[in-house]
C-alpha cells in the first residue's frame, strides 16, 4: 500500500508522505536486522576473523573497543564473535520450535475444527491440557524427559506451542467453514477432503502466518530461557541464552550480559514488528 | 441465576475436572514413558551413590517394578486423595517439600502480578491522556518492547543497576524487601505487556463507540468521559487476561527465582530437574495445571455475573471472550 502510494504521482500532502515514510523505516530496519541474523547464522566466518572457541588469555575481560566490539569474556574470547557464531543455533532452534508448533498444532486444529463432533471434543480437551500447563514449565519437563541439548530444547519449546496453534487454527477453520463459498462447494458436490484441502486449509492458514512469526520471536526467548538455565548445549557452545547465563557470573563486566541481551532483544523486537505488520497488511 | 448460567457453570466445572485429570496423566506420560528413562539414570548414576540394595528398595517403594498403567493408577489415586508421593532425591514427602517453598513463590508471584497490573494501568490509561504525537506512540510501543525482553535479562539488569551500582539491595539477601520488589518487577514486566495490550485495545474500542461520541457531544471532557464511561467496560475483560497470565507468573518465577537466588517452587523445580526427581516434577507441574484451571474456572464463572452484556446461549455456551482465540491474539479476542 504505502510503497504503491509512494511511487504514485498523486498529489499527496507532504505530511501524508512523511507519515508513510515514518511507518516504513521500522519495518525496513526490522527486516534488515532479521536478514543480518540469517546471514550471521549461515556464514558467521564472513563477519568476524576471531576464533569463537579459543581465546587469548592475556586479553580477557576487555571492555568493548574497535577491535572487540562487544568486549571479551573471561577466557579472552571475542564476545561479538561468540554472539555471531551462536546465532545459527539460536535462530535455527527457534525455527524448529515454530515448525513443530505450526505443523502439529495446525493439523490438530484443522481436523478438530473441520470434523467437529467427537474429533473436536477429544482434540479440544488435549489442547486444554497443553494450555493448562504453564508454557515454560511444560518446555522444562519435556526437555528433562528427552535430554539436555539445544535441539531437544527446541523440540520442547515447539511442544509447548502446539496448544496455541491448535486453538487458533480451530477457530479459523470454524469461521471459514461457515463461509458461503464453502457451503456452495458442498452443494456442488465437492468431497470433504477436497473442500478441506482446497478451500478451508488455505483460507484458515492465512491468519496463522503472523502468529507463526510472532511465535518465532517468542521461541527465541523460551529457548534462551532454557539455555540460560543450562538445559541447552553446554559451553563452548555460544547460544545467546547461554552467553547471558555465563555473563551473569561476571556482572562487574556488564557487557558480557548486555551485548548478547541486546542482540536477542533486537532480533525478537524486529520479528514481532514484522508479525504486526503482516497482520495489518493481511 | 438463570438456567442458562447454571448449565454453563456445570459444563465448565466438569470440563475443568476433566482437564485436571488429563493434565496429570499427560505429565505422567511425559516424565515416565519418553525415551531416556530418567529413573534408571538417577538410580544408576554413580554420583548419587546408591548401593544396589538401596536401589531395589527405592524401586519397590516407588513402585517402579510394576507396569506403567499400574504405576499411573497408583499415582493418580494418590494425587486425588492429596498424597503426592515421596521425593526420589531426598526420600521425603513431596507435599512437605512443596509446602516449604510455596509461601516464597506465592509472595513473589502476587507481588509480580501487582507490579504487572500497576504498570499496565499506567501505560494503558496513559495512552488516553497523552497527546497523540508525543507520548502516546511511545507508550503504545511499550508492551511490544516488554514482550521482546527475556525476563532473566530484566532481572540481571535490575541486579546490575540497583544491586551493584546503586547498592539498594544486596544480592546475598534475596528475601529482603528490596530484592523481592525488584524480583517482582522482573517477573511483572513481561506480564504487564499482555494486560496493557488488552486494556489499550479495549479503551480504543470503547472510545470509538457511539455512546462515547454522544458523551463527547454533550460536552464531556476526556477525563470525565474516561472515568464515567470508558474505565469500567474496558477494564472488565482484564479479569480473563489475568487468569490466563497465571501460568506465566508460575513459569516466569522459575527463571526469576534462579536469577535472584530465591528459594521457591522454581528453585525446587530446578533442583528436581538436575537430579531428575520425577515425583517432585510430576507434582509441581500438575499443581501448576490445577491452579491455572481453577483460576480460569473462577474467572469464567464470574465474568457473566459481572458483565450483563455477555449472553450465554444455550448449554453450548462457552467462555464469551477468549474461548476460541489464541493467547497472543488476546487484544482482539477479549474485546467484547
Amino acid at each position: 500500500m504505502t510503497i504503491a502510494s509512494f511511487h504514485s504521482p498523486s498529489r499527496r500532502s507532504a505530511i501524508g508522505r512523511l507519515a508513510s515514510l515514518r511507518v516504513q523505516p521500522t519495518i525496513v530496519l526490522s527486516i534488515a536486522i532479521v536478514a543480518l541474523m540469517i546471514a550471521w547464522s549461515i556464514t558467521p566466518g564472513l563477519f568476524t576473523n576471531h576464533d569463537p572457541i579459543n581465546g587469548v588469555p592475556a586479553h580477557k575481560l576487555l571492555a568493548p573497543s574497535a577491535e572487540n566490539w562487544f568486549g571479551t569474556d573471561h577466557l579472552g574470547r571475542d564476545l561479538y564473535t561468540r554472539v555471531v557464531y551462536g546465532t545459527s543455533s539460536s535462530v535455527s532452534s527457534a525455527l524448529i520450535a515454530v515448525v513443530i508448533g505450526v505443523v502439529a498444532g495446525g493439523l490438530i486444529g484443522l481436523l478438530a475444527g473441520f470434523f467437529g463432533g467427537w474429533v473436536d471434543i477429544v482434540f479440544a480437551r488435549m489442547v486444554d491440557v497443553l494450555l493448562a500447563i504453564p508454557k515454560f514449565l511444560l518446555a522444562v519437563i519435556v526437555v528433562t524427559a528427552i535430554g539436555f541439548d539445544t535441539t531437544n530444547a527446541a523440540i520442547a519449546t515447539g511442544v509447548s506451542a502446539v496448544g496455541l496453534f491448535a486453538r487458533v487454527m480451530r477457530s479459523e477453520v470454524i469461521k471459514t467453514r461457515q463461509a458461503t463459498f464453502v457451503e456452495s462447494s458442498f452443494l456442488l458436490g465437492g468431497s470433504r477432503w477436497h473442500i478441506l484441502w482446497r478451500h478451508v486449509f488455505p483460507n484458515a492458514s492465512r491468519s496463522v502466518l503472523p502468529l507463526a512469526v510472532l511465535q518465532f520471536g517468542d521461541s527465541i526467548l523460551v529457548i534462551a530461557g532454557l539455555a540460560f538455565l543450562g538445559y541447552g548445549d553446554p559451553p563452548p557452545a555460544s547460544d545467546w541464552g547461554l552467553l547471558i547465563s555465563i555473563g551473569k557470573d561476571y556482572l562487574k563486566w556488564p557487557w558480557l550480559v548486555y551485548a548478547p541481551a541486546f542482540v536477542t532483544i533486537a532480533t525478537v523486537l524486529s520479528v514481532n514488528r514484522i508479525s504486526r505488520w503482516l497482520r495489518k497488511t493481511d | 441465576m438463570s438456567k442458562a448460567y447454571l448449565n454453563y457453570a456445570a459444563k465448565r466445572l466438569i470440563q475443568a475436572a476433566v482437564v485436571i485429570l488429563l493434565a496429570y496423566v499427560f505429565t505422567f506420560v511425559v516424565v515416565s514413558i519418553l525415551p531416556g528413562d530418567p529413573i534408571t539414570n538417577v538410580l544408576n548414576n554413580p554420583q548419587n551413590g546408591f548401593t544396589p540394595d538401596e536401589i531395589n528398595e527405592i524401586i519397590t517403594a516407588q513402585g517402579l517394578d510394576k507396569p506403567i498403567p499400574v504405576q499411573l493408577w497408583t499415582a493418580l489415586s494418590g494425587f486425588l486423595t492429596g498424597d503426592l508421593g515421596l521425593s526420589m532425591r531426598t526420600n521425603r514427602p513431596v507435599a512437605t517439600l512443596i509446602a516449604e517453598v510455596l509461601p516464597s513463590t506465592l509472595v513473589l508471584a502476587s507481588a509480580g502480578l501487582v507490579v504487572a497490573l500497576l504498570l499496565a494501568a499506567v501505560i494503558a490509561y496513559g495512552t488516553q491522556f497523552l497527546p497523540k504525537r508525543f507520548g502516546q506512540g511511545l507508550l503504545r510501543g511499550f508492551p511490544s518492547l516488554f514482550l521482546s525482553v527475556p525476563n532473566f535479562v530484566i532481572g540481571l539488569v535490575l541486579i546490575h543497576l540497583f544491586g551493584f551500582q546503586l547498592g539498594i539491595f544486596r544480592v546475598i539477601e534475596p528475601n529482603s524487601f528490596w530484592a523481592t520488589l525488584f524480583a517482582a518487577v522482573a517477573l511483572g514486566i513481561p506480564i504487564s505487556a499482555q494486560i496493557a495490550e488488552v486494556l489499550i485495545a479495549n479503551l480504543d474500542h470503547e472510545s470509538g463507540q457511539e455512546y462515547a461520541a454522544v458523551a463527547r457531544g454533550r460536552g464531556l471532557g476526556q477525563m470525565r468521559l474516561f472515568t464515567k464511561h470508558l474505565l469500567k467496560p474496558s477494564s472488565l475483560p482484564v479479569i480473563t487476561v489475568i487468569a490466563l497470565t497465571i501460568g506465566e507468573l508460575l513459569g516466569g518465577s522459575l527463571i526469576t527465582e534462579t536469577v535472584f537466588g530465591r528459594t521457591g517452587l522454581g528453585s525446587l523445580v530446578q533442583r528436581s530437574v538436575s537430579s531428575q526427581d520425577l515425583p517432585v516434577l510430576q507434582a509441581v507441574v500438575s499443581l501448576a495445571a490445577v491452579v491455572f484451571v481453577l483460576v480460569n474456572l473462577i474467572a469464567d464463572l464470574a465474568y457473566p455475573l459481572l458483565d450483563p452484556r455477555v449472553k450465554l446461549i444455550g448449554p453450548s455456551a462457552r467462555r464469551p471472550a477468549t474461548a476460541d482465540e489464541g493467547f497472543t491474539d488476546l487484544s482482539k479476542a477479549v474485546t467484547p
